[in-house]
């Protein structure tokens, strides 16, 4: 089991030794039930530092966040960022090493096995406790949640209520880091792509009525892209502006611009932009699902970023973040690559 | 008797190779539907997600993407990067519940007008009985 | 004037109101969300906080203005849309989320009027439901000015008080409301006012989390607008739409052409939801972004709720219902940011 004190004070010694900027890691929220990502600047707030399953979000996000900022900077301070990675946020890393967004010595990783569980899946929680409101929560053992409601308390296994994607993660350990906490373990689930069963096996009249369902609930607040440490793009197709706007660009230029999208959250629209958002991620997403945790109206997004993980998978034998050095996939093929679908 | 269903087909043919090849078909004076909207672009592979989401968005009830055959390439590689893309574009869009007829892809020489005419008339028969593609569409 | 209806007899009521499309909220797998009733005996009204307020029905994200093209001669021609809605009743609404529409109210009932928003606004009847335990755990409305209880923007407040609904009926829409079916409906009895005056009192005490002197925290806004406190907060934002497209009281909004033909010209001017929180909401067309960062668009969502608007309107733009905080991905805590405002040196 990872030792939170031991991270600690590998935290305070790198701030102490002036190694890293800043430390970006996990702190309690006012939520018991989910962490917030917390900036650790000084040695001493190193004891606002938790470790343990709520600790959901891809911290990797803050990374762009830190790029741009440094961009506008005349004198950047050039030390790397701490930053904690679970297993899946590790392959966002490599991802944005891979595609040169970020260099090696813009991050100091500091890597932590989620061993054999993972992160807990809230739905999956008020599913148990039938809507009651959790007051106080522990884990035990690493084992299990004990979650203390007005009425009772109630002892549920972890592995009850992990995500689905933990459950069907195969390195939950990061395959990059400077420093290291827990085993390194790799996992073999029977069945990684076991959640799209249930559409695949589908006609394609009740795909669609899913899909259509679905993503008709798009409010489009776009926080799936925001919560994406793959969604760095400037300018996102479905933005009215265009970042290359000068003081020269003439009225009609603008007026001529392309609009791929409309802002008007319908079923058409709605479904350009998922759809566009799936394709951009294709070979690049790392299944940290995060897109699905924060839509606030439950679009099971992870459905469709999962499925082009597995097309890369079976035709192309690609997997995301596996390695910095290997092309993307779609920038690069293979002789061999299937085309029994053209003609 | 209502008239029979005419579909719409937007067929992003590249310059070099697939556009050539339907020239060829028209001053050779080849018969095939006039149901087909070509769009001349560079290449293969320079045709984005984007623009076949957006060609069905507008109403088309098939897409066509076709280029120079594996090794023919203008320049040199653009189609073998089209054909992964593309591999993944067909995926997702039978994955949400299009008809997985209404997305081609072909390779077309210049010199193959006939292969072109071929392959717009079996997907004119293909759409035929599937009727106007109502899913993606804006106005419906 | 006060009634008393059975639980048994609200669906007879909802029934008997065809004239109207009727809202309540649903629970649509693990979500609550108002939508239109068609089945008046599955309701029931023991909903947690819904997604989204019923900002929804009354200031829906998109609506058509006018549709325009070009004639065969080449002549432009312009046509205005007006919702065409017909009366609309929506069940169960929060006190907070009733509140929420009289501050948009105010908003666009400046002159000019929006014609959009009020032909739909004036049809809308809302019949509340006193919230005798807090449907969500970051309810802060005492703190607003606000109750679990409150009266203000609904037209009838229901109170559920075990098999029966206490209803208060606070304006002409829901005597009217109430005379559609006036038979099902009895007089209050001392015993039952009294009891009920017990569960609203109960219901405030239920509420756990406050900003404490939240009258002070406008003008300690004031001297707040550089400080370095926003980049601090804003560190974990990620700049979503979630707390202000969820916000009952948020208004902002974008128009823009959407066309479906260049040539000939055809297209529609819609309105949709804006988000301060979006980058491109203050882009200029010359480039130039005079909130440029997430700290600058943080502190624009606070100082907006509760100086700004309370400079313009003398209420704060929030009524307390918690969903920014619930639904915050990061965790961000409007009430944690108001006390370090509150506290701030």
């Amino acid at each position: 089991m990872v030792n939170l004190e031991e991270i600690k004070k590998e935290a305070k010694k790198i701030l102490e030794e002036g190694k890293v900027k800043y430390i970006i890691g996990y702190a309690k929220s006012s939520n018991i039930l989910m962490a917030a990502p917390v900036f650790i600047k000084k040695p001493e707030d190193v004891n606002k530092l938790i470790w343990n399953p709520t600790c959901f979000q891809n911290l990797v996000k803050f990374l762009l966040d830190e790029k741009r900022k440094k961009a506008r900077e005349k004198e950047p301070d050039t030390r790397p960022v701490g930053i904690f990675v679970k297993g899946c946020d590790s392959r966002a890393i490599n991802v944005l090493l891979q595609e040169k967004f970020i260099t090696r010595e813009d991050v100091y990783i500091m890597g932590i096995s989620c061993e054999d569980l993972g992160v807990l899946d809230e739905k999956k929680i008020f599913k148990k406790l039938k809507d009651e409101k959790p007051e106080k929560i522990e884990f035990d053992q690493g084992k299990n949640i004990v979650i203390s409601t007005k009425e009772k308390t109630i002892k549920i296994p972890l592995k009850e209520i992990l995500a689905e994607r933990c459950l069907e993660c195969t390195s939950s350990f990061p395959v990059i880091s400077d420093v290291f906490w827990g085993d390194r373990n790799n996992r073999s689930p029977k069945e990684p792509f076991k959640s799209l069963e249930q559409i695949e096996s589908l006609s394609q009249e009740k795909k669609w009525d899913f899909w259509q369902q679905q993503l008709s609930k798009c409010i489009r607040c776009y926080a799936c892209r925001s919560v994406c440490p793959m969604c760095y793009c400037d300018e996102c197709v479905v933005d009215s502006i265009n970042l290359a706007v000068t003081a020269d660009t003439s009225a009609e230029e603008k007026a001529q611009k392309i609009k791929w999208i409309e802002k008007s959250p319908e079923s058409s629209e709605n479904f350009g932009y998922h759809l566009v958002r799936a394709m951009h991620l294709a070979g690049r997403c790392i299944d940290c699902s995060e897109c699905e945790r924060v839509c606030p109206v439950d679009i099971p997004l992870r459905l469709l970023n999962k499925k082009l993980e597995k097309v890369a998978k079976e035709l192309f034998d690609y997997k995301a973040g596996l390695d910095p050095e290997q092309p993307s996939l779609v920038s690069s093929f293979k002789d061999e690559d299937p085309e029994d679908f053209i003609r | 008797m209502a008239e029979e269903f005419e579909p719409k087909i937007i067929a992003f043919l590249c310059k070099w190779c697939s556009s050539a090849g339907s020239d060829l078909a028209g001053v050779s004076r080849m018969n095939y539907p006039p149901n087909v909207v070509p769009i001349t672009v560079m290449c293969s592979g320079s045709v984005s997600p984007l623009y076949i989401f957006n060609a069905f968005q507008k109403g088309a009830d098939g897409v066509l993407v076709s280029g120079c055959h594996p090794g023919d390439c203008h320049y040199i590689k653009g189609n073998f990067y089209a054909r992964r893309r593309i591999a993944l574009v067909k995926e997702l869009i039978e994955y949400i519940g299009l008809e997985p007829q209404r997305f081609k892809m072909a390779w077309v020489s210049a010199a193959e007008g006939k292969k072109y005419t071929q392959i717009i008339q079996d997907f004119v028969q293909e759409l035929k009985p599937l009727g106007p593609q109502t899913k993606l569409r804006r106005e419906k | 004037m006060e009634k008393i209806l059975t639980k048994k007899s609200f669906p007879a009521w909802v029934k008997k109101l065809q004239s109207y499309t009727v809202y309540a909220p649903e629970k649509q797998e693990n979500l609550w969300s108002y939508e239109v009733i068609q089945n008046p005996d599955k309701l029931n009204l023991e909903h947690l906080n819904t997604v989204q307020a019923p900002k929804k029905i009354t200031f829906p994200q998109r609506e058509v203005f006018l549709q325009f093209n070009t004639s065969k001669e080449g002549k432009p021609q312009i046509k205005e849309v007006l919702p065409k809605e017909q009366p609309t009743v929506i069940f169960g609404v929060r006190p907070c989320d009733a509140k929420a529409i009289t501050l948009t109210d105010k908003v666009f009932g400046e002159e000019p009027k929006d014609p959009y928003y009020w032909s739909r606004r004036n049809q809308t009847t809302l019949v509340g439901l006193t919230c005798n335990t807090p449907p969500s755990d970051n309810c802060f409305c005492l703190s607003v000015g606000g109750s679990p209880h409150a009266k203000e923007g609904l037209d009838i407040l229901m109170t559920d008080m075990d098999d029966k609904y206490h209803l208060d009926s606070l304006s002409k829409k829901g005597e009217k409301l109430i005379k559609a079916a006036e038979n099902l409906f009895k007089p209050v009895s001392p015993k039952e006012k009294k009891e009920l005056e017990k569960i609203h009192r109960e219901s405030e005490k239920k509420i756990k989390r406050e900003v404490k002197d939240i009258k002070n925290i406008p003008d300690k806004l004031k001297n707040m607008f550089n400080s370095p406190f926003w980049d601090e907060e804003a560190m974990s934002c990620i700049r979503c739409g979630i707390c202000t497209y969820l916000c009952p009281t948020c208004y902002c909004f974008d128009i823009t052409d959407e066309l479906t033909s260049t040539l000939p010209l055809n297209g529609k001017r819609v309105r949709t939801w804006d988000t301060c929180q979006f980058p491109d909401f203050t882009m200029h067309s010359s480039g130039h972004n005079p909130r440029p960062d997430k700290a600058s668009r943080l502190r624009q969502r606070i100082l907006h709720k509760f100086q700004y608007h309370v400079e313009n309107y003398q209420d704060y733009l929030c009524t307390g219902c918690g969903r920014c905080i619930s639904l915050c991905p990061m965790g961000i805590d409007i009430i944690e940011i108001l006390n370090k405002v509150r506290d701030h040196e």
